[in-house]
Parts: structure tokens; sequence; C-alpha cells
């Protein structure tokens, strides 16, 4: 049987993940917790992220002053960048709970070493999601007029509008995606407590991590709990990204009018979720030197599932043309024509692009476990992912039912600043986690440590059963 | 003084606002409920009680037709006229122009008080001392040579001023008084007077089979628009026996839009026409179609079938009035036309005609003037109204004249370019603070009241005239009167007493006002178009802003030209052809140059203008004139010689010209977005034709599989119903208000309106009497753009200062705008078909707005009106992006509020604002409310009064204001109102019916009559 052990390189996403760099317990502690220390580069760009944000909140206050006549809009586009925007963020938002919750159901191990990270990024991402329809209101002052407070007048708002679904379905998803977070964070703020030195530190750490003692009980609560959240967050992915499609299905204009839309949002959401992962997890893994705890075998899974949700975004954008088509509705028809071929086609083209295009290179396995296209593509699908929400956007209310009031749209330095404060404000977050807390599951990682390491034996063969491939040290990937 | 309000950010500023966060960004955005304090009256003026209006009758003082307006006073200020529904001119109706006078009166910039010339500026000063210095003046030119060289110019006004000032002039001894009309159409006028003995008949539209319109602009700027208006809305209105109307000229005006057929001809060979048309009817003196074919470039198969037409329609009604060199022989052609085919006296009534416009004198006087001002003949110039600076050519030198003059005294209201050049200005009251009379149709005078007390520190001109005559003794008593209004009085053929008694109704009996003018000789000739070019240039004037007396209000300025849909700018109108040829673009600068100068303004790609012609617009180009005015555009006249037709009018299509592409790019301040309605069957029509075969439509786009709904009116309100029946609760019976036997009786009432499109003619008067309702703010001035740059400097560096940058970004407020579709003519040579429609909030009864509200700022009202709450809104924009017809306006800048840069009211034109409509601030939606508060406040009415509201008792602004009226109002659940029965009319259709929106407002179709109709 011997014979028969070959080098096997890994074309499916597998649960059983193995970590050929990692020697023992003691070296994940080390390693991941080692990623804490501040370096200069960190603070170089923390303060720019902060510095961005500074700049995005100080646009804001001015906007609030002067009126959002400053920003970009050109009715009857009366949404504009902050609205994309938002979508882009709640979006982003997706990945990390799909990877966190929804792949721990599905036991999909190549989830363990990149969740941490990615389940931040939802929490960040719906933090910076959430600011947009407030910054995007005509009197944000206001904005607590969407929430149903009990008041004196008896005065509610108005269950019918999806935008009162949205402030219901941001703020469970900022809430569970938050609790999800800290809740895996508990037996990892353990380690850092038991390492930390410092003892104002290591008291904070042991109330954060609520005192947790690695006991076999709290093992299984913390397992059972765990296993909660992520059902509970399962239904979540699927239902905050289709109440966001709503804002627009819901609506008359052409282009919106589209029951595809939930699906298409969600699918959407997770692919540029998956791009923002692969943004962030890609310089992280190098600059941590953590490329053997993050391999390439659990990018070349995730690369798998970015081309799997293009491919359903990419048929959601051709079912559109089709049902455009078939439903000879002329409205719709000249909304499309003028999308693609038109007023906006330089948009529809960045879109299709880098959201159907550029992802069809992950059928190569090569490319696939190449970080730095993976790099690349992650934010050709990051710019591409916005675009998108610009053509749904823009090119929809810019030419409606009524030609007389057909426009245009070129958002203004309002716009572009309060934009990248909000990536101030998410990267700021994000660098300020990374520092502070373990970017990957100290516990998780653990899990994965091959038994045989944690016996020192040494693999002999192939697993006749044929279910699981053992592990073998030549396998590609696992070491670059 | 017309620097914008100095709110700019100053970079410090702005660095501590970047220093705060979002908790600083929820304070300073609450600040727009001031604290103002509510004192009453102690002791209530007569006639006033707080919050009721008061209404006084009084004239239009905007052109010379005299319209009558009612001027509704609230609490001391004027604010909002409407037209005088018993006056012979306007019957109810008044023009957007005539509506602006209130932004006359309050405008910002009118003269505070007397101004004395100290240095290169004129500077404040006290009455005594200006009519000191002015009687000194007066005195020593008297001394000099007996008064001789003192002139008086004033502004042609229609009533007994032009005889006042003639008076005051000969009791001084003084030169001649000329009363300047820069707009007067002086060439038919001239005709008229020698063809029909009267300078302008009545015209009856309604009363003609066919209407040929050769140049002549009826309903833009051509005589009294508002009567005529009214009459081919009439005319019009009989659908399939309505009068075609074929306009001839050589570029499609508001009119020629109006018109079924279109004959592009060169500029100047309009008299061909009129003669071959003469020679048709059997006219003596008239030349042939092969002649005219040759030189208007019309084929001669168009023009002998226009030919054959008007032989066999009578009565027909011709009219001529081109502008032209030549302009006297074509009115004189067309009067002639009228008189062999009969219909003089039917169509053309000489006995009726306006009356009271006697007198005027147009530039070939101002130029005359300016001749004896460089000779140093005049010693005291007297100007009133007129600003002859901006309107008479530059060849003329009229500026340079006033500088050759010692002393020049304005009365002018506002620091046009005219009272720039003088030493004292005394301010004249606006035409609402004044006495005066006016006589617009023979035997009927319109008496002129003040209704109110002056704005500023101004005297009337009248009572200053009479002041300074009352220093010497031998003008004292041939002026006897101690004021203007005693002057007046005296006039007024039945006495005092009796004055008194009319002036309640504004109008009196009577005819004592004719001012004595020697009746001008027609000349037989004229001289022809001249000059080096390949293209002739046709100057006209602007429907909203004239020969440039609008320019400075801002209602006019926003108002989108009725044909270009353009506003704040001026624009060079080109054939798409020549423009392809030439390789110019909408937007590219072009330099139309003629021998006398020339002009550099965008190009605006205009199907409606024969090939061979470009035009440019009156109006703009003002260096003073106030904030609104200054710097807007270029001045047409700047390319005009000095050339006058039989009338002693500018001529304004008098020269040929080169036009060349310039350097630089502007984008058009358009409110257009496409101009065709690709098939979607917005503004419909039918062909009378169609109508006669029962037909019901035009074919459009329409969803496939949603059938037409078979309560066509649409009147019902899914809303409302769902409350009252099957969708509504099941576990409960009480629906509310939403109950028709609701005490209230508000769900028994359905509010609605009906858009006639075949009375419509684009002329927007609605839209500025919505603006003057609703307290719509004017988003285009320099000081309301956005910004451009983080860091700002006090002058305004930083901020988009291009007139109408709000508008460049589709920021316009207009709750109600005249849509402008093109049909046909696509291939850029076919005749084209102009369609307007009013679109303004359709308050639909299954409105898609409503339902996305998050917060029911807008919801539905037992009476189907689609509600906006501001104080409620917290601006999401939903409700546009909802809504199919595009009718909702956001407020993107602090228009209302008093801190902001771009503040709409500026001080005093804020007395102007409603008190009954709600000023928004920024961050909130509004719309058309089918001007609730009037609606309520006729419910309050017959409350108070214990009755019910009566069947048409009411009606919203623009209906009342349309001069057309093609706009009806009122409750379609109730027959008894007209609008309940206009809705079950055959032509009547819903936009977008398709969506299932319900609305309240429905249109009925245009009925067209091409060539070879069934007439």
């Amino acid at each position: 049987m011997a014979s028969l052990v070959q080098p096997v390189r890994p074309n499916v996403a597998t649960a059983n993940i193995q970590l050929p760099g990692v020697e023992s317990y003691e070296q994940v502690d080390r390693e991941i917790a080692g990623t804490l220390v501040p370096t200069r580069g960190w603070f170089l760009l923390l303060g720019v992220s902060i510095l961005l944000f500074l700049w995005g909140a100080g646009t804001w206050v001015y906007q609030i002053y002067w009126g959002l006549g400053n920003a970009g809009y050109n009715p009857p586009v009366m949404w504009g960048v902050y609205i994309i925007t938002f979508v882009f963020w709640v979006g982003i938002g997706h990945a990390g709970t799909l990877i966190s919750a929804i792949l721990y159901l599905f036991r999909a191990g190549f989830r363990t070493t990149i969740y941490r990270c990615a389940e931040a990024m939802t929490v960040f991402a719906v933090m910076t999601a959430g600011l947009f329809p407030i910054i995007h209101i005509g009197r944000p002052w206001k904005f607590f007029w969407l929430v149903p407070y009990p008041n004196w007048r008896l005065i509610w708002p108005n269950f019918k509008s999806p935008l009162v679904w949205d402030v219901f379905a941001i703020s469970t998803y900022l809430t569970v995606s938050a609790t999800f977070l800290y809740v895996g964070l508990i037996p990892d703020l353990a380690v850092l407590r038991d390492r930390a030195t410092n003892p104002f530190k290591k008291r904070l750490l042991a109330v954060m991590s609520l005192g947790w003692r690695n006991s076999e009980p709290e093992w299984r609560h913390f397992a059972r709990m765990y296993l909660f959240l992520a059902a509970f967050s399962t239904p979540l992915v699927l239902s905050v990204h289709s109440v966001v499609s709503f804002d627009f299905a819901m609506a008359l204009t052409p282009g919106w009018h589209a029951t595809i839309f939930p699906p298409y949002f969600v699918a959407g959401a997770i692919f540029s979720g998956i791009g923002m992962v692969f943004t962030i997890i890609i310089p992280i893994r190098k600059f941590f030197r953590l490329q053997h705890i993050v391999t390439i075998n659990h990018l070349d899974a995730a690369a798998k599932l970015a081309l799997f949700t293009s491919m359903v975004v990419g048929c959601a954008y051709l079912i559109e043309f089709w049902v455009a088509w078939y439903s000879a509705n002329e409205f719709e028809q000249a909304y499309f024509w003028n999308r693609v071929f038109g007023q906006w086609w330089w948009a529809a083209w960045i879109m299709l692009t880098c959201n159907m295009i550029f992802p069809l290179s992950l059928f190569s396995q090569k490319l696939r476990r190449n970080p730095t296209w993976l790099f690349i593509l992650s934010i050709l699908i990051n710019i591409g992912m916005w675009y998108e929400r610009f053509v749904i956007i823009v090119p929809s209310l810019s030419h409606e039912f009524e030609p007389w009031q057909w426009s245009g749209y070129l958002p203004s330095w309002v716009d572009v600043s309060i934009l990248a404060g909000s990536f101030g404000w998410f990267f700021m977050w994000f660098l300020l986690f990374i520092k502070n807390l373990p970017v990957i599951a100290i516990a998780e990682v653990k899990e994965i440590v091959p038994p045989r390491l944690r016996s020192h034996q040494v693999p002999t063969g192939v697993d006749v059963a044929g279910h699981h491939l053992d592990y073998s040290p030549e396998t590609p990937g696992e070491r670059d | 003084m017309s620097q914008p309000p100095k709110t700019a950010v100053k970079r410090r500023d702005f660095l501590k606002v970047l220093g705060s966060t979002g908790a600083a960004a929820t304070a300073v955005g609450c600040s727009q409920e001031r604290v103002e304090q509510l004192i009453p009256y102690l002791v209530s003026p007569d006639h006033t009680v707080p919050g009721v209006s008061t209404n006084y009758a009084t004239v239009c003082r905007e052109c010379a037709a005299a319209c009558g307006v009612i001027a509704e006073v609230r609490d001391g200020r004027a604010i909002k006229l409407e037209g005088n529904p018993d006056h012979p001119v306007n019957h109810g109706a008044l023009c957007a122009k005539g509506q602006s006078a209130l932004q006359g009166l309050y405008n910002p910039d009118r003269y505070r008080g007397p101004m004395i010339r100290q240095g290169d500026a004129l500077a404040p000063a006290t009455w005594e001392a200006a009519l000191t210095l002015v009687r000194q003046r007066l005195d020593e030119a008297r001394a000099a040579n007996g008064g001789g060289g003192v002139r008086f110019v004033s502004q042609h006004e229609n009533g007994s001023f032009g005889a006042f000032v003639d008076q005051w002039m000969s009791a001084g001894g003084f030169g001649a008084h000329v009363a300047y009309d820069p707009e007067a159409d002086l060439a038919a006028r001239a005709a008229n007077q020698a063809e029909y003995g009267t300078p302008w008949p009545a015209l009856d539209f309604s009363a003609a089979r066919l209407i040929v319109s050769i140049g002549a602009d009826f309903l833009d700027g051509w005589g009294a628009s508002v009567a005529h208006q009214l009459s081919f809305a009439d005319a019009r209105a009989k659908l399939g026996d309505a009068p075609r109307f074929v306009y001839v000229g050589a570029r499609r005006s508001l009119t020629g839009l109006n018109a079924d057929e279109w004959l592009a001809c060169r500029p100047g060979s309009e008299l061909a026409i009129a003669n071959a048309l003469l020679a048709a009817v059997g006219g003596a003196g008239g030349g042939t179609i092969a002649e005219a074919a040759a030189a208007s470039g019309v084929s001669e198969a168009s023009l002998q079938r226009l030919a054959d037409e008007l032989r066999a329609a009578t009565p027909s009604l011709v009219l001529g009035g081109v502008k032209t060199p030549d302009a006297h022989l074509v009115a004189q052609a067309a009067a002639r036309i009228n008189r062999a085919a009969g219909n003089v006296g039917v169509t053309i009534k000489p006995d009726a005609g306006l009356a009271g416009i006697g007198g005027a004198v147009g530039a070939q006087a101002m130029a005359a003037l300016a001749t004896e001002m460089n000779a140093d003949a005049v010693r005291v110039l007297f100007v009133r109204g007129a600003n002859p600076v901006h309107s008479v050519p530059k060849a003329a030198l009229f500026a340079e004249g006033m500088a050759k003059v010692p002393f020049k005294v304005s009365f002018s209201s506002y620091p046009d370019e005219t009272s720039e050049l003088c030493d004292v200005v005394l301010p004249d009251h606006h035409g609402l603070e004044s006495w005066g009379d006016s006589e617009p149709v023979r035997g009927t005078l319109g008496l002129q009241q003040p209704v109110m007390d002056p704005v500023f520190n101004t005297r009337s001109t009248g009572d200053v005239l009479l002041d300074l005559a009352r220093s010497n003794g031998a003008m004292a008593s041939r002026m006897p009167w101690a004021t203007y209004r005693d002057f007046i009085m005296s006039r007024y053929p039945t006495g005092r007493g009796a004055f008194t008694e009319a002036l309640a109704k504004g109008l009196g009996q009577g005819s004592s006002l004719a001012r004595t003018v020697a009746t001008p000789t027609l000349a037989s000739t004229a001289t022809a178009i001249a000059g080096d070019g390949e293209f002739f240039l046709v100057v006209h004037p602007s429907p909203a802003l004239g020969a440039g007396a609008g320019a400075n209000k801002p209602w006019l300025q926003e108002l989108p030209d009725p044909v270009s849909k353009i506003a704040w700018q001026s624009w060079v109108e080109i054939h798409p052809s020549t423009a392809a040829r030439l390789g110019i673009a909408p937007g590219d600068h072009v330099t139309v140059t003629t021998a006398a100068g020339s002009v550099t303004a965008p190009a605006y790609l205009y199907l409606g203008i024969q090939p061979e012609t470009v035009a440019v617009a009156l109006g703009q180009g003002h260096a003073a004139y106030g904030r609104y005015a200054q710097g807007i555009g270029v001045n047409a006249v700047d390319a005009l010689g000095a050339a006058y037709d039989g009338g002693g009018a500018l001529a304004l299509s008098q020269a040929k010209a080169q036009v060349a592409k310039a350097a630089g790019h502007s984008r058009l301040v358009t409110v257009e977005g496409s101009a065709r309605q690709h098939g979607r069957g917005i503004a419909r029509a039918l062909t009378a034709a169609q109508l006669a075969a029962g037909e019901t439509g035009e074919a459009h786009h329409e969803f496939i599989g949603d059938a037409s709904h078979e309560f066509l009116p649409g009147l019902r309100a899914p809303v409302a119903n769902d409350a009252q029946g099957d969708m509504g609760s099941q576990g409960s019976n009480d629906k509310g208000m939403y109950a028709p036997d609701h005490w209230s009786g508000m769900a028994s009432r359905r509010w609605a309106m009906t858009i006639d499109l075949a009375r419509c003619t684009g002329c927007s008067a609605c839209v500025t009497a919505c603006y003057a309702e609703n307290n719509i703010p004017t988003v285009g001035a320099r000081w309301q753009g956005r910004s451009l740059r983080p860091f700002h400097t006090a002058d305004g560096a930083g901020w988009d200062t291009t007139p109408g940058a709000n508008i460049l970004k589709g920021r316009e407020m207009a709750w109600l705008r005249i849509e402008r579709y093109f049909e046909g003519g696509e291939d850029g040579a076919s005749d084209f078909e102009t369609r307007f429609l009013p679109m303004l909030c359709q308050h639909c009864g299954n409105a898609p707005c409503e339902s996305v509200c998050p917060v029911f700022a807008t919801y539905h009202a037992p009476d189907g009106l689609n509600v906006q709450v501001y104080n409620r809104c917290v601006g999401t924009r939903y409700c546009s992006n909802g809504c199919p017809y595009k009718v909702r306006y956001f407020n993107w800048h602090g228009y209302g509020e008093v801190d902001r840069r771009q503040y709409a009211f500026p001080e005093p034109l804020h007395l102007q604002l409603n008190p009954d409509v709600t000023v928004r601030g920024k961050g909130v939606m509004e719309k058309c409310s089918f001007c609730v508060q009037r609606i309520r406040d006729a419910e309050n009415v017959a409350k108070l009064e214990n009755r019910e509201v009566q069947p048409d008792e009411f009606t919203t602004a623009c209906a009342q204001a349309c001069p057309s009226r093609a706009i009806t109002f009122g409750d379609a659940a109730n027959e008894a109102w007209s609008v309940a029965r206009q809705v079950d009319d055959p032509r009547a259709y819903h936009v977008f019916e398709e969506l299932n929106t319900f609305t309240a407002v429905v249109y009925l179709q245009k009925v067209n009559h091409p060539a070879g109709g069934t007439r």
C-alpha cells in the first residue's frame, strides 16, 4: 500500500486541513500572540486610517451644516455614493458570517484559520455600513425617527417601508455578529491573559475572558453556545442582504423592481465579502509571517468559493437582461440598454469584467494558489462590487419612466471624502483589532493541529476508506 | 452693492469644524427653529385683521397691455398677484412677468432711498438734499436756454402718466418727453393704424378657421399676450373644429411651437410670402408664389397649399409681426390680406382692441436723443423706468451721449445700466405702491392704487415732479395738484366720488386718457437685411425677461425659457444640421459676428430654426441691474446696428452674420432631460380626423398584460378604499377618517385636476404662480451653488458660482414644470410637432411614494391628497425614487435659512412669502400639495359660514393664473364640479396608467390639425 502514497494536490475544500508547519500548541500560542506587538508600519497605517476617518467625519459635519447639495446628487438620482457605499459595506459583512457560521455548520475545515479575520471584518463593515443611511439622509439629527420607540404622540415608523426593515436588519446583524465574534474570542482571551505580563492588562483580559479556566464543562458549554450562535447567524446571512435588496426591489423604478434581487444581492454580498477577506488576509499572513497557518490550501479553497459566487452573480446579471427582454416591458428594456450600451456603459463594463470575467481565472489552480494574483483579483472584486451597486442605483434612477427627467451623476469631493473616510473608519477599527486581539483563532487552530503531532507519530499511509487523505509532508501548499 | 451674503466658511473655521466629530454633527444641524416674538397690534390698522388677506384691485405695469390685477395683501404686505377677473384684457389670468412684479416690489437691489453721485459712485442722500440739487440744476438749465435743454425719457406706460409728464415739461418750458418702449411692436401698430385705424385691434382666434402668423409671436410678447392666449385657447378648445394654425418664420418661437405647421423661411423673405398670400386672396399689390419660394427657401408646393388653404378657409386670421426692417410692410400686407379675405370685423375687431398704448416710441427715438446729447444739446436728462443704455444699440452712442449731459436724474427703482450713469437717483415707488390709471380697451379705465406702504424710502415720481414744480411760480400754476393721485382723480371722467367707488373693482367707465401724439405715417420702403456672412441673425425678446426688464427677478430667471428650456443663461440657437457642418456640439461657445459687433454664447441645437439662421434672445447681459441680473449671459443688442423698422423700433432681424465656433464650452443650464418621449405616451395627441373617427389615442408603449382601468378617471383611491372595503381590516369596522360617513366628510371628496393639452400653450405662467403661492425657492443665483472644494474664502472662491449651477445638477425646485416634447423631425429637415405637458404631483390614489417613506412624512389624506409633512420628513429621498413622475424636490441647501449662503429670499424678498405655506428647511422633500392651504381655507370659510364648499368656489394657484384656462381643479367625486365633468371627456388619460398609480391628474389629449386634414 505504501507504494500508492502519492503527493496529493487537494482540489476540494476539505475538513481535513492540516498544518504541517505547526509543531505544537505552544508554537500556536507564541506565534499568534506574537502578532500583537505593535510595529512601526502598523502605527503608520493606523495613523493614515485615523486621518482618513477624521477627514471624512469633518466633511460630514461640513455637509450637515451646508446641506446635502454639496454631495454630487443630480436629481432624479437622489441616491448616490452613500447608499452605494452602504450596500457595499453591508455586503462585505456577509462573507464573515458565511465563513464563520455557515462554513462552521458545514464543517468546512478551511474556514478555521481565516474565520476570525472575516468575523471581525463583518462587525467593522456593518459598523461602517450602519453610518451611511444616517450620513445619507437630509436631516441626520432626526434619524431616530426610523426607530420604533414609544412616544407620547403615538407616532410610529411606517412598517411598510423597507428602510424601517433595514433598521431592524442592520441592528440585528450588528448585535449577533458582534456577539458571535466575542464568544469565539473567549478561549483566546484566556490565552492572552495567561501570557500577559502587564497586571492591568491581565486583569482586563481576565474579565473579558469571563474567567475561562479551560475546563471540560466550559468547553462543552462553549461549543454548544458557539454552535447555537452559528445556527442563529446563518439565516441572517440570507435575510439581511435580502432586506437591503428590498430597498430597491420594493420601488417601482426600472432596474430595481425585480424579484431576483434578494438572492442576487446575497450572492453578491458573499462574493464581495470574500474579495475583502482576500484583501485583508493575504497581507496579514505575509506581514505576520503566518503562511504556514493560513496556508495556500486555505486560500485555494476560499478562491473556489469566490469563483462559485462570482458565477452565481454573473448568472443573476444575465437573468436580469433576459427578464428585461422576456417581459416585453419597454421601460425595462430601455433601461438595460442604456445601462450596458448607453450612458453608463463604462460603469456596467467595470462591473461585468471585474465580477464576471476576471474571477473566471480562478478555474486555474495555478492562479488560485497564487496569493499575489488573489490579492490583485480581490481588489478588482472590491471595485467591481462597488460598481455593481453603482450600476444598480445610478443608471436606474437616471433613466426612469419620465424621459424629461433623465439625468447624469457625478460624485463631488464631499462624496469621495466620506467614502474615503469610511475606509479610514473601517481600517482604523480593524488595525486596532489585529494588534489587540488574535486575528487567527488560537483555540480553533489548536484543534486542527494534526493528532500525529500530539502523539509524535509519523503517518504511514493512505486511509483505505478513502474518506480522508492522510497527511503527507509533501502536500503542496502546506508549507508555502 | 450686489455682493452675495457673506457666509463662506473660512479655512480656520473649516478646520475647527473638521476637528469635531459626529456628536457635534447632531448639534449644528438643529438650528432652524428660530425663537421669535409675536406682538399683536394694540390698535389694529383699519381693514387689517392679522392672518386675513385684504385684496386690492390695481394695474399691472410689467408691459403695455396694463392687465388688471388683484393684489392679495396680508398684514400689510402684498404676497400674491392674480388677474382681475372683471378686467377686459386678462379676465383673471396673469402671465409670469405680471406675477413677478412682486419681486420687483421686494427686489433686494432696489434703491432704498435717494442717491447723489459722489465721485464715481452714487451715495445715499436725503430727499431734501437730492431735490434741492435737482431744483438748482433745473433753474440753471432754465437760465441757460429757457429750459430747452431738458429731456425726459420714460418707460412708456399705459395711462395718464405720459400726459402728466408732457404737461410738466411744457409747464417748465422744457424739451421733449419721449415714452420709450423697447418691447413694443411699433411697426405692427403703425401698420394697424394705417390699415384698421387703430393701433391694436382685438383678435378673435376662435372665430377663425385658419390662423396664419407671419412671425407674429402673439403668445409670447407680441401685443397683449394674455388676451391673445385666452382667445387662442378658446379656439383650440373647439377641438375638431378648431382653426388650423400655420406659422411662417425663421425661428419657431413659443407661438410657432403651438402651430400645426411651420414654414421655415429666411429672415427678410416674409414680405414676399405675405405678398404671395395677398395675391392668393385677391388683394392688390401682391406677389407670386414663385417669387416667395425663391426668396424664402420654402417649397413652392407648401406655399401654394397655404395659399389655397387661405383662400378656402374663411374667415381666417393673418398676423404679421416680424422684427425685420420691413416689419411694417409685412404687417401692412397681413392687414390687407385680412381685408381682402373679409376677416376685418370677424376675426379682427378694430373697434375693440387695446387703447392707451399710443405715444410709445422705439430705439430710433432714443438714437435721435443720443445724437442730441452727443451734440451737447441736452443739459438735464430725466430717466424714469426705461433702460436705454442696455436696450439701444451701441452704434447709437447713448451711453457716450449721457456722459456729455451735465446733469442726469433717474427715477428708476433699480440700479440699472442707465441709472448707474446718472447724477441723482430719486427712486420711484413701485407700481404696486403707486397711484395711476390706464385705458386697457377703449371706454374702460383700469385704476391703479397702492396696495401697501412703500417698502423703502421712495417717492412717487408724479409727486416729486409736482414738488419740483411748486418751487417755480409759473410751473406751479400749471401743475396745481397737491399729489399725483389728485391729478389722476381730476382726470377721471365721472368725478372724484365715482373714482373712489370704482377703485374697489379697479375698473371704471370712460375714456379721457389719450395722450395726444402724432400718428406716424407708414413708410412704404425699408432697408434690406444686409451684411456679410453666411447666416441670418435673429434676435428676439425673451418670453420671460422681455428686452431685459425681467432679468432682476429670480422667478423669471429661474423660469425655463418655454422654447429652449434654458434658464440663467444666454444661448445661440442653431440648427442641428448647421451645427454638424460647423462641428459645433451643444454647449460649445459660438461667436456670432455682424457688422455691428459680436456676441458669444453656448450653442443650443434647435430643430425649430431655419438652417441658414442663428437666433439669440434679448434680456440678459446686464452690466448692472442687481445681483440676479448682473453678469449673466450676453446682451444680443451688442450684435445689432442702428437699423429700425417703419415704426421706429429696433429691427431685431437686421443683419447677416458670421458664425464661428469659439474657444470654450459651457453646459447648457437646461431642465430638459430628453426632448423625446420615446413613445411612452406621456404627452398624447390626436389628429382632428382621429377624433372625428372616435379614436381614443395614438399608439404608445404599454406593459403587456396590463389592461386599462375600466374607471378611466382613475379617481379611486385604493388607500381610502382599503380602509372602506375588501382590503380593509376585517377585525374592525372603524375606518376612521377614511370612512365616507365620517363626520369630517373628508373621504367623500377626491380632489383632482384636469389639464387640457389642447388648450395648454406652454407659456409657463402656472409655474411662476406656483413659485409665488408656495414659497418655492429659486436656486440658480450665483451664490446658491454647491461647494467645489473644502476650503473657501470669504469672496466666494471654492463655491460653484456658475449661474444656474444647481439647475445644471437637476436641482430646480419647480413643483410644477412644463415638459416640452418634440415629435417627428428626427431627420432634421421635416416639420415637427411640439407637445407641452404641465407635470406636477399626480396625487396618486395608490402612491408609490407613500409606502416607502419610513416615517410617514408622506401619506394619503382621506380626501385624496398625497400629503407631504415637512416637519416629519427626515430626507431619505426614497419617495422620489419611487415616484414614476419625478415630481418630488429636495432641499439640497438651506434655501430657506437666513444664515446659509444659499438663502433664496434675501431681505426684503422674504416679505413676499405666503404665510399660509411653510418655508422648507434644508434636508426635506417637498412637492405640489394641490395648494392644500387653499383647500383648507375654502373648507374653513365654508364651515364658518355654515355651508358646504360650493362647486368651483376656489382653485389652485396654477389654474387661477393659467391664461389658457387649461387647468381645472376640484372635487372629482362631486358631479357639480367642472373637473368631475371634464374627466369624462373621451380624450382623458392618465400618464403611466399601467403602473396602477390611480392618479388624480387627468390629461386631455391635444388635438392636431395636420395639413390636408378633415377641415
